[in-house]
């Protein structure tokens, strides 16, 4: 007796269907790895969804509650394994699994524990998707990227880390709060270190072109009688504060690796502030990750835009560029 | 004379000689107005005034495609999450009872600001912050533990419900409500109730997600899209559930014309096991991750989608369907009705088998047991 696939359906094209064209993969399915998944999915962005983590049932479950609603996506296929051949033929894969911060803790905190993980999980993701690139968004976040980079073995264009994305996102949508008008229409870059350090580079600052440093001489100095610099100080101090509220931060992290996902994905050629090998710009000589605004596209880190930084901002990035490196040396067996 | 103005901005007097006309100079020198005037030359305009200038008279401007989402657990946020991803709405609003987690919750989502549409994210224990909204969605209350069923939540939820329900009609008396909690068919009669709303604006999530799940399984074991594969899940949102085979679909083509027995025991194709997954999906993913989030939350926002763009699609949700199929007592089960801004108002009447129909009535007659016992 036929079945009603048989009675039902005459196939046509034979043999085996392509590979996926525009696979994601996500490892660490944790609150920020969920967060990135239910975003990337939401915004129609693959046509495969690999998940990767360590805790066999709880990767399960979370497969299967995506896909029961399958029904509302545009991502027919959703897998998840311990096994990363499940991850094969990705375009890009995101790295979120690690340790977080907890209440108070600051993100360098994390490092060498970070790194023990790393060890097991980027020589594995190079072996199954070896023209994929790499989105780093474990924390510390740059020196996680470096270490991704050191361990991979790809080019520094194919290892991205999410940096100071989410800061600049942040940070345009506290000015433009105060200045009555869309995150999107305020510019903003933060740049540097994702973290404590971060720069905010409030010579660029403007809407509609215009600029507000030009307007106020005293923006982002201690001089300055409206407190901008306090905005810079928000932007640092959210994590801190949402995971003081609610233990940990997710749904603007996701939003923020889809966004960089979607003009990866769509060779969209948009500029983010995002964490790429600055070795040999603004004086700095060591292999270290920091974030500048990066032209990204399907090969990843196209190009890098010159800023141009006051000699006080020059200073601070290589600050941070220093104390990176301080901890990097240290790190055993890259 | 010497004018010495203090922090508070007005003005002392010094050295002028006390005559009548001087102290009327006094008094208008130690006017605050004259202060202010005066900084106003001197002092800078903020960044603010340089660089925007306001041309309109201020109104209050109100939501028009407000959503307040009520319970920020996991159900509540995925539907947040889902909703504002798809740029259904102009305006959000969170209410739970712990305020830590709420405003943290919060917070999290504004960060994202730049990448939604979404210009006003609020959250609040008060129900003021859902004052305007159109829709309004009950996720609050407790959830299923492991291996619990459904029916089990009911007493502690309907406490719950007596609290959230008033406060949500005082602050949005034209809503609509979209009940989620669990038992979701007993809820949405409990929220009817104390509403006082007609039954067009008190929807239950329902069937809605069942019937995703089977469509989902159907379109694996025919290699096919769910959204191409046509099949309804009605009545208890649960462990009764009700697949209608009769209507299963592709392309028109009836599945139970290919295969009579599908649905029966007799079946070598099995497809009765695709409705035992449906059922004890729920339960799997909870004994997997704890809880489930993402499947319900993104069918809620295809629900709200439907609601607030009046698209008029026909969903399996759960209605008032008292006189409908024989069942004579005043429970909700889900059958397909048609959405609009309306809220619910058309049902389809399924042509359905007469064991089919006699699920039905037993899903109802279990319904209305424990909902004659509930105080209200």
């Amino acid at each position: 007796m036929a079945t009603v696939q048989e009675k039902l359906i005459t196939p046509i094209a034979g043999g085996a269907s392509e590979g996926p064209r525009n696979k994601v993969t996500v490892v660490g399915i944790g609150q920020v790895g969920m967060a990135c998944a239910i975003s990337i999915l939401l915004r129609e962005l693959p046509d495969e969804l690999a998940l990767v983590d360590v805790v066999e049932d709880r990767l399960k479950g979370e497969m299967m509650d995506l896909q029961h609603g399958s029904l509302f996506l545009k991502t027919p296929k959703i897998v998840a394994d311990t096994d990363y051949t499940v991850t094969a033929g990705s375009r890009i894969v995101i790295v979120t699994a690690g340790v977080r911060q907890q209440e108070g803790e600051s993100r360098l905190n994390l490092v060498q524990r970070n790194v023990n993980i790393f060890k097991h999980i980027i020589p594995q993701i190079v072996t199954h998707s070896p023209n994929c690139i790499l989105v780093v968004v474990s924390n510390p976040v740059d020196i996680m990227t470096y270490v991704t980079w050191k361990l991979s073995g790809l080019p520094k264009h194919r290892v991205i880390g999410s940096g100071c994305n989410l800061d600049s996102a942040r940070f345009r949508y506290l000015m433009a709060e105060k200045l009555s008008v869309h995150p999107t229409s305020f510019h903003g870059w933060i740049l540097g270190e994702h973290g404590d350090s971060s720069v905010p580079v409030w010579s660029g600052a403007n809407v509609a072109g215009v600029n507000l440093q030009t307007l106020n001489p005293d923006i982002g100095t201690d001089q300055d009688k409206e407190g901008w610099k306090e905005t810079h100080k928000m932007v640092v101090d959210s994590a801190y504060e949402v995971i003081k509220l609610k233990g940990y931060t997710n749904w603007a992290i996701g939003m923020s690796v889809a966004d960089l996902t979607e003009s990866l994905t769509k060779n969209l050629s948009r500029i983010h502030p995002v964490s790429t090998m600055v070795k040999g710009m603004y004086g700095i000589n060591e292999d270290v990750y920091l974030s500048l605004p990066c032209v990204l596209n399907n090969s990843g880190v196209s190009s890098v835009i010159n800023m141009t930084l006051n000699a006080e901002e020059v200073a601070k990035l290589k600050k941070s560029a220093d104390t990176l490196w301080g901890i990097q040396k240290d790190l055993k067996d890259l | 004379m010497v004018l010495i103005f203090s922090r508070s901005g007005r003005a002392k007097v010094h050295g002028l000689k006390s005559t009548p006309l001087n102290e009327y100079v006094k008094h208008i020198l130690a006017s605050p107005y004259l202060y202010r005037s005066f900084t106003k030359l001197t002092e800078m305009a903020t960044v603010k005034e340089q660089l925007i200038e306001h041309v309109m008279k201020d109104e209050a401007s109100v939501p028009r495609s407000k959503v307040t989402v009520v319970g920020v657990g996991a159900v509540g946020m995925a539907c947040a999450i889902s909703i504002l991803t798809k740029e259904l709405t102009d305006e959000l609003a969170l209410v739970d009872v712990i305020e830590d987690k709420l405003k943290g919750e919060m917070m999290d989502l504004q960060h994202g600001g730049l990448f939604l549409r979404t210009p006003k994210i609020v959250a609040d224990k008060d129900y003021s912050c859902t004052a305007n909204s159109k829709l309004v969605v009950v996720t609050a209350g407790a959830r299923q533990q492991e291996g619990e069923s459904r029916l089990n939540l009911v007493q502690r939820n309907v406490n719950i419900f007596k609290f959230i329900i008033p406060n949500i009609v005082k602050y949005s008396p034209n809503c609509i409500i979209l009940v989620v909690s669990n038992p979701v068919d007993i809820l949405t009669y409990v929220a009817w109730k104390l509403s006082g709303f007609p039954r067009n604006r008190v929807i239950g999530s329902g069937c809605n997600l069942d019937s995703a799940r089977f469509r989902y399984l159907m379109g694996e074991k025919l290699n096919l899209h769910p959204s191409s594969c046509h099949g309804w899940v009605i009545g208890e949102h649960g462990d009764s559930s009700v697949p209608v085979w009769s209507g299963v679909n592709v392309a028109g083509v009836s599945l139970k014309n290919l295969n009579p027995d599908m649905g029966t025991d007799k079946d070598k194709e099995n497809w009765k096991e695709v409705h035992k997954q449906v059922v004890e999906s729920a339960y799997e993913v909870i004994k997997l991750k704890g809880y489930t989030s993402w499947a319900i939350g993104m069918s809620v926002a295809d629900l709200v989608e439907t609601i607030l763009k009046n698209l008029r699609k026909v969903h399996p949700v759960s209605t008032m369907v008292q006189g409908m199929h024989g069942v004579k007592d005043e429970v909700f089960l889900s059958v397909p009705c048609v959405l609009s801004s309306s809220g619910l108002s058309d049902v389809v009447k399924m042509t359905l088998k007469s064991d089919e129909e006699e699920q039905l009535r037993k899903s109802a007659d279990t319904l209305w047991g424990i909902q004659k016992e509930l105080k209200l």
